[in-house]
């Protein structure tokens, strides 16, 4: 009934003033790398961004109309929803998804900071539509390697600083585990002031034990 | 394993006492034997004194409760009162079975105290809105076989409500004790006239 | 001539089951199958106290949605030298499928009994325990589909119980309980003997809370234990019921106690 996990990685952490959203570059047809620098990520607006992974085609088409969706509404109102009310709608869309006749298929961490009160937002959504509001988080193998990693030296009040230092950590395992090369990660940090691309040392190499 | 309702976990437990009752359930989301989240409730408040407990696929447990949030609120704006624990019980009912042949996999559980004679009122519900009125209690998740022993060895009628709070804690605790699937803390529920508590359980973290 | 006419395949009786061979049937390849295993249902518990360990079992025996018996005992002394087991010192509950839980009581108890033959002493329950489960791995690939229970009283004269699964993976414990009401009554075991979830009020904060100490239960109280957890059992599940069979073992023998149960 539900779905094996995926090679394709996506990490979630917040902290205490941010959120930290990586992804792997890897584009995976089966056993081919397809393309080595993507992003699978969207921002919804100024403080929320969206990570997403799953079957091919479904995973940019839903990204891109929640994307579509987050703005229009910013343009109307002239004001950003907040993560959580944007983590609803888009539950609500991959919900209604799932008993369609065609339902995508996409795995999705929803990263941000809330505009009023700048506390640090992370959710998680798998393609089910399960929403769970977490510290940390993670999808496909990955969460096999990763949550216990987190669950050991995660923190709620850890600096920016310290986020990336546990990220490493994870990507550092995930480089020794898992069988194939998921050509690094695309990091972002989430702020109170906005989306910021994280530079993130793809090229360390780490041997298995 | 395969099953819709075996997928996330979770268990809820709901019980009579004396001019009071209790509603309880764990705190896990799992994915199979992964556990991705220990703070994920599966009790709703619907009114003072109304409560959904929801178990099985956890986007059912999310679609059915903000369905219910939605369906409560516009009975109150149209009624202008709060909705009554039977009336609430037959709405997800009906609820349920408009979708009887695709149907949402959960198991729910209501509790509350009826707003006029203050009566205790207890209900469970098959998937597709088959009501089971209990006068004692009502299980439901992955741990109901070990919360049905639990609660059918713990439970007597007339529970005071610190020893129906001791009698349901100690009932879902040891019962998700016997889960993999459920556990990981729980929320508590003590509805009496004119007053809910809610506790925090901490419980095995395993 | 053929002895027995309803067989002309085997020259044989007839067979138990409804899918046979047949004769002169057409040509192709088809599937004939035999299920030799089925659940009777019924539960057991155990429960080791200081000097003193107490065996129980339902007497329902089910197959499907049928009662077939209202007394059928799943709990046996063995290891005695005549047939009454009068001096037996050992206790088995067998749970799950009925002919095979009796054709490995029957097998345990003989090898008991060759015990005392070779040795001139009966067999003590460690060494019993530990032969039962190399019985149980031996039929690996054919399983005895039966979930057994040892109950005795070991070398210092304390309460054993030895819990298996069907295949002879095998651990001593203070309490088990098996078959088919097991979810049900292993929790309150859990509560009630080993004193699980309990805490010694304002002992602490959260985890820091102190757990209510452990103590040896008296006979009486178990005893009283056993029969709450069955009633609990029979209200909720139809396969357990009828009466309840209970084996109390103590250094002055085993004394067999007969309870009724719920026969609805």
């Amino acid at each position: 009934m539900y779905d094996a996990p995926t090679m394709e990685v996506l990490l979630g952490i917040t902290g205490k003033d941010f959120t930290l959203i990586a992804a792997s570059k890897a584009a995976m047809r089966g056993a081919t790398v397809l393309k080595a620098s993507d992003d699978k990520t969207r921002a919804l607006n100024k403080h929320t961004l969206m990570a997403f992974s799953g079957e091919a085609g479904d995973t940019v088409q839903f990204a891109e109309y929640i994307q579509a969706n987050a703005q229009l509404y910013s343009m109307r109102n002239e004001a950003d929803l907040s993560p959580s009310a944007l983590a609803n709608f888009v539950r609500g869309e991959l919900a209604s998804s799932l008993r369609s006749r065609k339902p995508y298929h996409v795995n999705l961490l929803l990263g941000g900071v809330d505009p009023i009160t700048h506390k640090s937002r992370l959710y998680w959504l798998d393609y089910l539509a399960a929403l769970a509001p977490v510290p940390y988080a993670a999808h496909g193998y990955a969460q096999y390697y990763c949550l216990s990693i987190l669950d050991k030296h995660h923190h709620p009040d850890i600096s920016l600083g310290q986020g990336i230092k546990l990220l490493n950590l994870c990507t550092d395992e995930l480089k020794r585990r898992l069988p194939i090369d998921f050509k690094g990660m695309v990091v972002k940090a989430v702020t109170k002031d906005g989306i910021i691309d994280i530079e993130f040392d793809d090229d360390k190499v780490v041997h298995a034990a | 394993m395969s099953s819709p309702f075996s997928i996330n976990g979770g268990a809820c437990v709901a019980m009579v006492g004396k001019d009071c009752v209790a509603i309880a359930c764990d705190l896990r989301l799992g994915l199979q034997a992964l556990t991705v989240s220990n703070n994920f409730p599966k009790i709703f408040q619907y009114g003072d004194n109304v409560f959904l407990g929801l178990t099985g696929l956890a986007t059912d447990v999310n679609t059915v409760s903000d369905l219910f949030r939605w369906k409560v609120n516009m009975y109150r704006l149209r009624e202008e009162r709060q909705i009554a624990p039977r009336t609430f019980a037959n709405l997800v009912s009906s609820s349920l079975y408009e979708k009887r042949f695709g149907p949402y996999f959960v198991s729910p559980v209501v509790a509350g105290l009826d707003p006029k004679t203050g009566r205790p009122f207890i209900c469970g519900f098959d998937s597709i809105g088959c009501i089971d009125f209990a006068k004692d209690f009502i299980v439901s998740g992955t741990a109901s076989e070990q919360l049905f022993g639990m609660c059918e060895s713990l439970w007597e009628p007339d529970l005071d409500a610190d020893a129906l709070f001791e009698t349901i804690s100690q009932s879902l605790l040891n019962a998700v004790d016997r889960d993999a699937l459920s556990g990981w803390g729980a929320h508590v529920y003590i509805i009496e006239k004119d007053k809910v508590t809610k506790r925090l359980l901490k419980g095995r973290q395993d | 001539m053929s002895m027995f006419s309803q067989n002309p395949l085997m020259n044989g009786p007839n067979y138990s089951f409804s899918e046979t061979p047949r004769v002169g049937a057409p040509e192709g390849a088809r599937e004939h199958r035999f299920d030799p295993y089925t659940d009777n249902g019924g539960s057991t518990l155990a429960i080791a106290g200081a000097d003193f360990t107490i065996m129980a079992g339902d007497t329902r025996l089910t197959s499907g949605y049928s009662i077939n018996s209202r007394f059928h005992r799943k709990v046996f002394k063995i290891g005695g030298t005549t047939t009454d087991q009068h001096d037996a010192h050992l206790v088995l509950s067998v749970v799950g499928f009925a002919a095979d839980g009796e054709a490995l009581m029957e097998r345990v108890d003989a090898m008991c009994k060759m015990y005392r033959y070779r040795h001139g002493r009966p067999i003590s329950v460690k060494a019993c325990a530990q032969r039962l489960s190399t019985i149980l791995y031996n039929k690996r690939f054919f399983p005895y589909y039966a979930y057994a229970i040892l109950g005795g009283l070991d070398e210092e004269g304390k309460g054993a119980v030895y819990s298996y699964d069907p295949v002879g993976s095998y651990e001593r414990e203070q309490c088990r309980a098996g078959g088919a009401a097991a979810s049900l009554i292993m929790p309150f075991l859990d509560n009630q003997v080993n004193f699980k979830n309990q805490f010694i009020p304002g002992s602490g904060e959260g985890h820091a809370l102190q757990e209510r100490e452990r103590r040896p239960l008296t006979r009486q109280e178990v005893e009283v234990l056993v029969k709450d957890a069955f009633d609990g059992a029979v209200e909720r599940h139809i396969e357990v019921g009828d009466g309840l069979q209970m084996m109390v073992i103590t250094n002055k023998g085993i004394e067999e106690i007969i309870l009724p149960l719920k026969r609805d």
